[in-house]
C-alpha cells in the first residue's frame, strides 16, 4: 500500500513517524468528540441522572433491567423494524426501477436525473415542511389531488392516526432516500459490458429475461452494500420521523432514536436514555460488523 | 412503431419524474401565492396572482437572515476544519505504514455508521461542563462527529485512486514527502477534495438534531432549528412564509446542483458504495 520502497530502515522509520504525525490531529479530535463520548455514554448508563440539574447517583444495571423488562424499548424496537423494513423495501424497488428508466435514452435525461436526485440532498427540515403542508388535512394538496383523481372520497388524517402515520413516514422516507439507490445503481449500470447484453440477445432473451439473467446478477454486489448501508442509516433515522410525527400518535411511530431523545430531554432521565442508546447500538452492531467486514476485505 | 414506443416511454418516465419533483414544485408555487389564495378549497394548482410579499416579510420581519448567517458560518467552518484534517489523515492512512493503521481505518468506518443519539447525551454534558453550550463553536465540534469520519472515508477512497508512480518518481528526484504531497498529490486530489467539501457542507447545512439539543437562542440558531421554530411558535401557521423560507434555505443546494453536480455524483462512487 505504501507509496515507495524506502531505501533504508532509517528512512522507513522517518516516514512512519511522519505518517503518525499527519494522522495525530485526526486522532485527537476523534478521541475528544467520538471515543470519549462513546465511553461516557456507556458509563452514564449506569447512573440515574435528572437532566435539568444533572444530579446523578449510581444505580448499577437498574437502567438495563428497565430496558429488558419495561415495554418502551421493545415497543420502539418493533416500530423501528417496521419503519426500516417498510422504507428500505420501497427505496430499493423505487431506486432500482428509476435507475433502469434513467439509464435509457430519455429526452432531457440530465434534467430528469437532477430532479430525481434533488430530494436526497435537500434538508430534512425543508422536506418535512413541504410534506406537512402537502399532508395538511384541510388545505393539503395530497387529499385534494387524490380526491380530484377519484382515489379518495374523504380527506384523510395523514399524520395524526394509525396506520396512516406509519405509512406517511415510510412514504416520505422513501421519497427522501431512494435517490441514493438510484445514484449507486446508475453508476453500476454504466459499467456493465455491452457484450453481455449482445450475447443474451443472440441467445433469444427478451428484455425481461435480460434483466433477470444479465442486469440483476451484475447488480448483486452493489445492492448488498446499498441495502446494508441504507438499513443502518434508516434504523438510526431521527430528523425525518421526529419532525413529521414526533413519534405520535402517542408512541406508535416512536423509533429507538426518538425514544432516546424523549427519555433524555422530554422525561429528563439521562441515565435511562443512555442505557437505551447503548441497547440500540448493540442491536445495530450486527449490521455494522457485517458492513465493516465486507469493506475490510478490500482494505 | 419505434417512435410511438419512444414517445410512450418518455411520457411514462417524465410523469414519474414530475411526480417525484412535485413536492418541490408545490413548495415554490405555495411561496408565491397570496395569503388569501392559500386557503382556497380545493387549492389552485397554479397561482392566480404571483406575489413576493412572503419573501420580503421573511427577510425584513423575521430573524431568517440571522439563521442564514449562522448556518453559513457553521457549515463553512466545519467544512474547512474537517477537510483539512481529513486530507492529511487520508494521506497518512493510504500512503504510510505504521502500527495500528488498519485498526484506525476500521475505527473510522465504525464511527461513520454510529447513530448520533448515542453521542448526543455525553456531548451535551461536555458542552455544559466546558461552558460552550449555546454557542456556534459547540455545534462545529458536534458536527465534526459525523463529518470527520465521512470526509476521511471519502478522501481515503479518492487517495487510493491516485497512482503511486508519480510520487515515487518525485521522491527519487530528491523531493521530501511533504514536498511531493504538495506538488504531486494535492493537484490530483483536488476534485476529490471539492467533492468531499461539498458533501460535508451539505451535511452540516442540513443537520438538525445537534442544533436542537445544543443551541436554544435565536442569535446562534442555524436555519434548521430556526425555521422549525417559526413553525412551532406561530399561532396561525403561515405556510407561504415557511415555503418561502424553505426555498431560500435550498438556494445554496440549487447552486451546487446547477454548477457542480458532477462532483456530487463522483463522491458517491467513492463513498463506500463501491461494491
Amino acid at each position: 500500500m505504501s507509496a515507495t520502497a524506502p531505501s533504508s530502515p532509517l528512512l522507513e522509520r522517518r516516514y512512519a513517524r511522519l505518517g503518525v504525525l499527519l494522522i495525530a490531529p485526526t486522532i485527537m479530535v476523534f478521541s475528544l468528540v467520538i471515543v470519549y463520548p462513546l465511553l461516557a455514554a456507556i458509563y452514564l448508563s449506569l447512573f440515574s441522572i435528572y437532566t435539568p440539574t444533572l444530579d446523578g447517583e449510581f444505580v448499577g444495571f437498574a437502567n438495563y433491567m428497565e430496558l429488558l423488562t419495561g415495554k418502551a424499548f421493545w415497543n420502539s424496537l418493533y416500530v423501528t423494524l417496521v419503519w426500516t423494513m417498510g422504507t428500505l423495501t420501497l427505496q430499493i424497488l423505487a431506486g432500482v426501477g428509476m435507475a433502469l428508466l434513467l439509464h435509457q435514452n430519455l429526452w432531457f435525461r440530465s434534467l430528469a436525473r437532477s430532479l430525481v436526485l434533488f430530494p436526497y440532498f435537500l434538508s430534512t427540515v425543508v422536506a418535512i415542511l413541504v410534506w406537512r403542508w402537502l399532508f395538511n388535512d384541510l388545505y393539503g394538496a395530497m387529499n385534494h389531488g387524490l380526491m380530484q383523481l377519484g382515489i379518495l372520497d374523504m380527506p384523510i388524517d395523514w399524520l395524526g392516526s394509525m396506520p396512516n402515520a406509519m405509512i406517511g413516514i415510510i412514504l416520505v422516507g422513501t421519497w427522501k432516500y431512494f435517490p441514493f439507490v438510484v445514484i449507486a445503481v446508475l453508476a453500476r449500470l454504466q459499467t456493465i459490458p455491452e457484450h453481455l447484453y449482445e450475447a443474451a440477445k443472440i441467445d433469444g432473451a427478451g428484455p425481461v429475461a435480460r434483466f433477470w439473467d444479465v442486469t440483476l446478477p451484475q447488480l448483486r454486489s452493489v445492492l448488498v452494500v446499498i441495502i446494508l448501508l441504507r438499513a443502518i442509516w434508516d434504523f438510526k433515522e431521527f430528523d425525518l420521523i421526529f419532525l413529521l410525527t414526533g413519534g405520535g400518535p402517542v408512541t406508535s411511530t416512536q423509533t429507538l432514536s426518538l425514544l432516546v431523545y424523549q427519555e433524555a430531554f422530554g422525561l429528563n432521565q439521562m441515565g435511562q436514555a443512555a442505557a437505551y442508546s447503548v441497547g440500540m447500538m448493540l442491536v445495530m452492531l450486527a449490521f455494522m460488523l457485517i458492513y465493516i467486514r465486507k469493506t475490510a476485505r478490500e482494505i | 412503431m419505434p417512435f410511438l414506443r419512444t414517445l410512450a416511454f418518455n411520457l411514462f418516465t417524465w410523469t414519474l419524474v414530475l411526480l417525484i419533483a412535485f413536492p418541490l414544485i408545490w413548495m415554490i408555487i405555495t411561496s408565491v401565492k397570496p395569503q388569501t389564495e392559500l386557503f382556497r378549497i380545493p387549492p389552485t394548482w397554479w397561482p392566480e396572482t404571483i406575489t413576493f410579499e412572503h419573501y420580503k416579510r421573511l427577510l425584513y420581519e423575521t430573524p431568517f437572515l440571522i439563521y442564514f448567517r449562522n448556518s453559513v458560518v457553521l457549515a463553512t467552518t466545519t467544512t474547512m476544519f474537517v477537510v483539512t484534517l481529513a486530507t492529511l489523515g487520508a494521506y497518512s492512512l493510504v500512503r504510510f505504514k505504521y502500527r495500528g493503521r488498519d485498526t484506525l481505518a476500521l475505527l473510522v468506518l465504525f464511527t461513520y455508521l454510529l447513530p448520533s443519539v448515542v453521542l448526543i447525551i455525553p456531548l451535551y454534558l461536555m458542552m455544559v461542563a466546558i461552558g460552550l453550550s449555546n454557542t456556534l463553536l459547540s455545534l462545529i465540534l458536534a458536527h465534526t462527529t459525523f463529518a470527520l469520519p465521512y470526509a476521511l472515508w471519502l478522501l481515503r477512497s479518492f487517495m487510493e485512486g491516485i497512482p503511486e508512480d508519480l510520487e515515487s518518481a518525485a521522491l527519487v528526484d530528491g523531493a521530501t514527502r511533504m514536498g511531493a504531497f504538495r506538488d504531486i498529490i494535492l493537484p490530483q486530489l483536488l476534485p476529490g477534495i471539492i467533492s468531499t467539501a461539498l458533501f460535508t457542507f451539505i451535511l452540516s447545512w442540513n443537520e438538525y438534531l445537534y442544533a436542537l439539543v445544543l443551541v436554544n437562542s435565536d442569535s446562534v440558531a442555524p436555519l434548521t432549528t430556526g425555521v422549525m421554530s417559526m413553525l412551532i411558535s406561530a399561532f396561525n401557521i403561515e405556510w407561504s412564509l415557511l415555503m418561502a423560507a424553505s426555498v431560500m434555505m435550498s438556494v445554496p443546494l440549487i447552486i451546487v446542483f446547477a454548477f457542480l453536480q458532477s462532483y456530487l455524483t463522483s463522491g458517491f462512487g467513492a463513498g463506500g458504495v463501491k461494491g
